[in-house]
């Protein structure tokens, strides 16, 4: 019944939103590390399967049917345009907030719902609408399941062998490596600023260079980044490393080269019109 | 120095009389001019002939200063310009796209002293100069689809939406390309492709608005959406706070996108 009208979807929405708020207060953020490898893993295959079910139930589920509605596109896209702005605002944003899990997961749903749909009807523009629409579901599904399994470590690194790094909230991890500064190298302009810095960083007896928009990739999953160089008080040379673990990485770069793929088709082949120029065929 | 910004005032006026030259054509013009193409290539190739001069009497890319990096932008705009004005023949965007870049010229002519203030290290990156000038380049084409739907809402008809269709297809497809290279360049840059920073968080509220709008566009070429000329209007004052107005929240103070040169 709430889906049939404008106001019913309204309240249903502002209703889990508030039901969200109240949560969020009650028991705080989203508890996002319950979801890490394999659990992530069980959840999307649920949730796709539950999805699919869904979809081939349209002709009788108001649900599926509204899922694939106008309505159901207003509410999405609002969504993404109020998550960016409510965010937007904020000092420190939290992307773990019930609400914007809750919307993101709407969102992906939406589009599945879409997808499968448009690229069978999708006439005349059935390539750009896939790689537009699946690489969005990879880009932004990528960022969503895989977060949990996203780690962010920073360790400061000086002459002697260090394995010890610390997550963002403070708390250590032992790395499975040591690493050391080898040397470093720092080059300043005419007016004082820096124009070049990089550091020569020794990772279990080999030697990489680190800098700037060039990091050192250590494995298909982990890169390492420079974020500082300095000297401490004693004189002694040192700089703050960050490390990245993104298993998820490669999906979310695949549906992004095919969102570029699909913006340059959509620059080329424009709004597609029926042969009397009359009506627009819905992307 | 040889062949190098000493040169560039003369490349300048070649490139400007070449650009103003084809954008007068394709203005005077009212199908599609060759032409006007051929005056913009060649204004086109005069500038790639320099950025290579340069390159070589410099030994790197000439991708570090901020004069350089102008002169890229000069470039892309070119390049955007043309490619719009062929595939879609709006006969007003090469005279943009001309006083567009001319300005950045004009700034490299004008101050010589920045032709050697470094970039600073951040930004040193290939994606720097594709990102910003195709972001450039589709706020240009918002714009116009913006100008275009106050018109529409003030005159009650439909009569403009073909032409704000097509340049909201153009602009929302040269917005998500400015959209995804940053995030391949954050990737490289900070570890995360997305990290709902201040700015990126904007930009996501701009891009979902005009997603919006290019999903709610009348389905009658002259059909009348007051909701779609309304959402296009909001869609550009999003982009507006995602550009500039952002530095003005107390969120900037915490965004990575905050830079000082």
């Amino acid at each position: 019944m709430v889906f049939k009208s404008n106001i019913g979807v309204a309240i249903m929405v502002t209703v889990i939103a508030v039901a969200l708020a109240v949560m969020e207060l009650a028991i705080g953020s989203f508890p996002v590390d319950i979801f890490r490898f394999p659990v992530n893993i069980l959840a999307m295959a649920l949730w796709l399967t539950l999805l699919i079910v869904a979809y081939k139930q349209r002709a009788t589920s108001r649900f599926a049917r509204f899922m694939l509605s106008q309505r159901a596109v207003w509410l999405s896209f609002t969504l993404i345009a109020a998550i960016g702005i409510a965010l937007g605002l904020e000092r420190k944003p939290s992307s773990d907030a019930w609400v914007v899990v809750a919307s993101i997961l709407f969102i992906l749903s939406h589009l599945i719902f879409i997808t499968l749909r448009g690229w069978r009807t999708a006439r005349g523009i059935r390539w750009r609408f896939t790689l537009l629409h699946l690489g969005l579901i990879f880009a932004l599904g990528a960022g969503f399941w895989g977060a949990p399994d996203r780690e962010q470590l920073r360790i400061a690194v000086d002459s002697e062998p260090n394995d010890e790094a610390y997550t963002m909230s403070g708390k250590p991890r032992i790395l499975n490596y040591a690493l050391t500064l080898e040397d470093y190298d720092i080059r300043l302009d005419e007016s004082g600023m820096p124009e070049h810095y990089e550091a020569q960083i020794g990772i279990n007896n080999e030697r990489h260079t680190i800098r700037v928009n060039h990091p050192y990739e250590r494995s298909w999953q982990e890169k390492i980044y420079l974020i500082s160089i300095g000297e401490d008080t004693s004189g002694e040379r040192y700089c703050i490393l960050e490390i990245v673990r993104e298993p998820w990485q490669w999906l979310s770069m695949t549906g992004i080269v095919m969102l570029i793929a699909g913006a340059v088709m959509m620059f080329v082949g424009g709004p597609r019109r029926s042969n009397n120029d009359k009506t627009t065929v819905r992307e | 120095m040889m062949l190098g910004w000493n040169i560039f005032p003369f490349v300048a006026a070649v490139v400007a009389v070449l650009a103003v030259a084809g954008a007068v054509v394709a203005l005077i013009r009212r199908e599609r001019s060759v032409l006007a193409i051929g005056l913009m290539c060649a204004a086109i190739i005069a500038m790639l002939t320099f950025i290579a001069m340069l390159w070589f009497t410099l030994q790197r890319p000439p991708l570090r200063t901020m004069g350089e990096t102008r002169l890229w932008y000069s470039f892309f705009l070119l390049v955007a310009g043309l490619l719009t004005y062929a595939r879609w023949h709006y006969r007003w965007i090469m005279s943009f796209a001309t006083l567009l870049a001319g300005v950045f010229m004009l700034i490299n002519i004008l101050k010589p002293e920045i032709h050697d203030q470094s970039l600073m290290p951040a930004l040193q990156s290939v994606w720097f100069v594709p990102h910003v000038s195709v972001y450039m380049f589709s706020y240009a084409l918002l714009g116009c689809a913006t100008l275009l739907s106050v018109v529409a809402l003030a005159r009650r008809r439909g009569d403009l939406n073909a032409a704000i269709e097509r340049l909201l297809y153009g602009g929302i497809a040269f917005l998500s390309i400015g959209m995804l290279t940053g995030s391949l360049w954050a990737k490289e840059a900070w570890g995360a492709y997305w990290s709902w920073d201040a700015k990126e968080a904007w930009a996501a509220a701009t891009w979902g608005l005009y997603l919006l709008a290019l999903h709610i566009a009348p389905t009658k070429a002259t059909g009348r959406n007051t909701a779609y000329h309304v959402v296009i209007i909001l869609g550009f004052l999003a982009l507006q706070m995602c550009w500039y107005g952002v530095n003005y929240l107390p969120s900037a103070a915490e965004s990575v996108h905050t830079y000082n040169q």
